[in-house]
């Protein structure tokens, strides 16, 4: 593993970058910014599930206002300070995302899509209607990590979790582990046959996504200082799916620059606010249909387009097509 | 708690249990069919709820309720034919790779883009439409017209589709379909076409049970969402492509909610159809009725 690879470079000016861009812009910007980052973390945890190991969870934003309610509910219910409510936090979601992943670990496809779905369902309802316990829609007052709302600090509080994240899923994604999550979304059985414990690295899978979407989430609360079930609503998960589809789904660098790229075309369609989600929603839906890849296919058609023109036609990169048979 | 209130909870779960096997019906229809889940139904629904209110509002009086029930079905099939044939046909024709993750992206992405777009022409108001029928009586058991006769039609509606599918001609080429897609094109039949005419059958029940439940439930931009969940849990209670299933499933759903509200707490109705379906599924993966899928 080389680490002076251009990949490695490009991450690298990307954070610096990232890292002195407060200076030059507002608080407004700052504060869209690390919203963007948080949206950023759930797309990247969310591809790792979905994505790589095929595990079609639709219960990913719930994972995150579980996180980010149980923190909040410590600290205002039990008086306990941030450095332990927040990882209670993270581990009560991955408690819940292994149970899950134990109860779905004998159902393929839809049923785990319709189960994860009416999971998060149940869970939004859960909070909106035990209102004497958890504010209901009127929402929680969460106490402000460093005590202002001020948005420099959580600006690099974000950043800071968004290259933590990144850099835990290149690690797991180039380790052994990551080769049994992709063997496991190919061919399950192929997998098993071949010593892969599925079930072993399935929950594995489960428990960090949700994992990190619950670290996410419980920061994202003590950022915000307002939580409520709008959270779990379905709308957010489909905007975790618009990120990544955008992106280019199955792609490293895909979720966080489609989740980066919606949220400032998402700010700078402000004055249309009705409009922006149907734009989306049309966007996401033309690139199922005409151009399946995302961002990132355009970014590789580019390449090899220009590769090709280097060498003088023909292409160093033979993409070799082999599509797996359908049933029609 | 007394006899009296006791049956009254039972009848209405057996209702609602009905209302909601019409929903998952045409999801699982869809699926029989298609191999694939439609996550904009409850979108459907809406529509159908709406087309229902606008007719009922503007053109035809409320006496004349099952005829704009049957108009808003036919507009609900024709849109969602419409639907198939532009975004979801197409990755049927030829060799295709993860059908599965298209089919569910494309349609959860239409379901926010309807859901939206419902907001914007609508407003996030709710109307209510007039009512089908006065409150009537059962023996000595007050009962709500509007939920009666949608027990009612809800149940015309199960038996035709019912009837239709066991009978028909074309009934029998879709069990075909269902059962083995190239097989069934060897004797003739036009699996596509097959395809988008379960499809706007499927989002057709959902638009007639919008319409039928348009009372009950009011028409809103999300009043599609609590009748999903319920068609969703059905199907996974019951085991996809499971018809008789499907009516157990939705009874046992309709009791489960009206009796958890009644005797735990009627605040935590959305939890007990949760529940009944951690139970099922811990016991028999696949549901109750369904088989295991070969996944190879």
């Amino acid at each position: 593993m080389n680490l002076f690879h251009t990949k490695y470079l490009v991450f690298l000016i990307l954070v610096l970058f990232a890292a002195f861009l407060p200076m030059y812009i507002g608080e407004y910007w700052q504060y869209v910014l690390t919203i963007a980052f948080f949206y950023a973390i759930l797309a990247a945890s969310w591809n790792l599930l979905s994505g790589y190991t095929g595990l079609f969870s639709l219960a990913h934003h719930a994972f995150g206002m579980i996180g980010a309610y149980t923190s909040t509910l410590l600290m205002a219910k039990a008086g306990i300070p941030f450095w332990m409510s927040i990882p209670a936090g993270i581990l009560l979601t991955m408690l819940i995302s292994s149970l899950m992943g134990i109860m779905c670990l004998r159902v393929s496809g839809l049923y785990l899509a319709l189960i994860t779905w009416a999971f998060a369902e149940v869970a939004r309802n859960y909070f909106r209607l035990h209102y004497t316990f958890t504010g209901g829609d009127r929402g929680l007052e969460s106490s402000l990590l460093f005590g202002t709302i001020q948005p420099t600090p959580y600006y690099y509080l974000f950043l800071g979790l968004l290259i933590a994240t990144i850099i835990l899923i290149v690690l797991i994604m180039r380790s052994r582990i990551g080769y049994y999550l992709k063997a496991i979304r190919d061919d399950s059985i192929a997998a098993r046959s071949m010593g892969v414990n599925i079930v072993r690295y399935k929950i594995f899978a489960f428990a960090v996504s949700s994992g990190l979407a619950g670290m996410a989430g419980a920061f994202y609360g003590h950022s915000i200082g307002l939580i409520s079930p709008i959270m779990g609503d379905f709308n957010e998960m489909a905007m975790i799916i618009i990120f990544v589809v955008i992106g280019g789904i199955r792609t490293m660098p895909g979720p966080i620059i489609g989740a980066i790229a919606v949220r400032i075309l998402m700010e700078l369609l402000r004055a249309q606010s009705e409009v922006r989600i149907l734009i989306l929603s049309l966007l996401v839906i033309i690139i199922m249909r005409f151009f399946n890849g995302g961002l990132m296919e355009l970014y590789r058609q580019i390449k090899q387009w220009i590769n090709k023109d280097k060498n003088g036609g023909t292409s160093a990169y033979h993409e070799i097509e082999t599509p797996k048979q359908g049933e029609s | 708690m007394d006899l009296h209130l006791f049956s009254q909870f039972l009848i209405s779960g057996l209702i609602m249990g009905v209302l909601y096997c019409l929903m998952s019906m045409g999801i699982n229809f869809i699926y029989g069919i298609m191999k694939v889940i439609n996550w904009s139904m409850g979108e459907f629904f809406m529509i159908g709820a709406f087309i229902q209110y606008l007719l009922l509002e503007s053109f035809i009086g409320s006496e004349y309720w099952y005829i704009g029930v049957i108009i808003s079905a036919c507009a609900v099939f024709v849109l969602g034919a419409l639907v198939q044939v532009i975004l979801i046909k197409p990755m049927f024709v030829g060799i295709i790779e993860a059908k599965m993750e298209y089919v569910t992206i494309i349609t959860i992405a239409l379901a926010i883009f309807l859901r939206n777009l419902a907001l914007l022409i609508g407003g996030p108001y709710i109307y209510t439409p007039p009512d089908y029928a006065k409150p009537t009586q059962l023996l000595t058991l007050p009962l709500s017209g509007n939920r009666l006769v949608a027990f009612i039609g809800a149940l015309v509606l199960l038996g035709l589709f019912y009837f239709f599918i066991k009978k028909s001609w074309t009934g029998k080429a879709f069990q075909g379909v269902a059962q083995n897609r190239a097989g069934v094109q060897t004797s003739g039949v036009n699996v596509l076409r097959y395809d988008m005419l379960a499809f706007g059958l499927g989002t057709a029940l959902a638009g007639a049970g919008g319409a039928l439940m348009a009372p009950i439930f009011s028409v809103h931009p999300l009043c599609g969402l609590a009748p999903t969940i319920r068609g969703f849990e059905i199907i996974v209670i019951a085991g996809l492509g499971s018809i008789p299933g499907i009516l157990v499933a939705g009874l046992l759903l309709g009791f489960a909610e009206s009796l958890g509200s009644a005797f735990i707490s009627p605040s935590f109705v959305d939890i007990y159809g949760f529940i009944l379906l951690v139970i099922v599924l811990s016991i028999k993966p696949y549901g109750m009725f369904g088989k295991a899928e070969r996944t190879v």
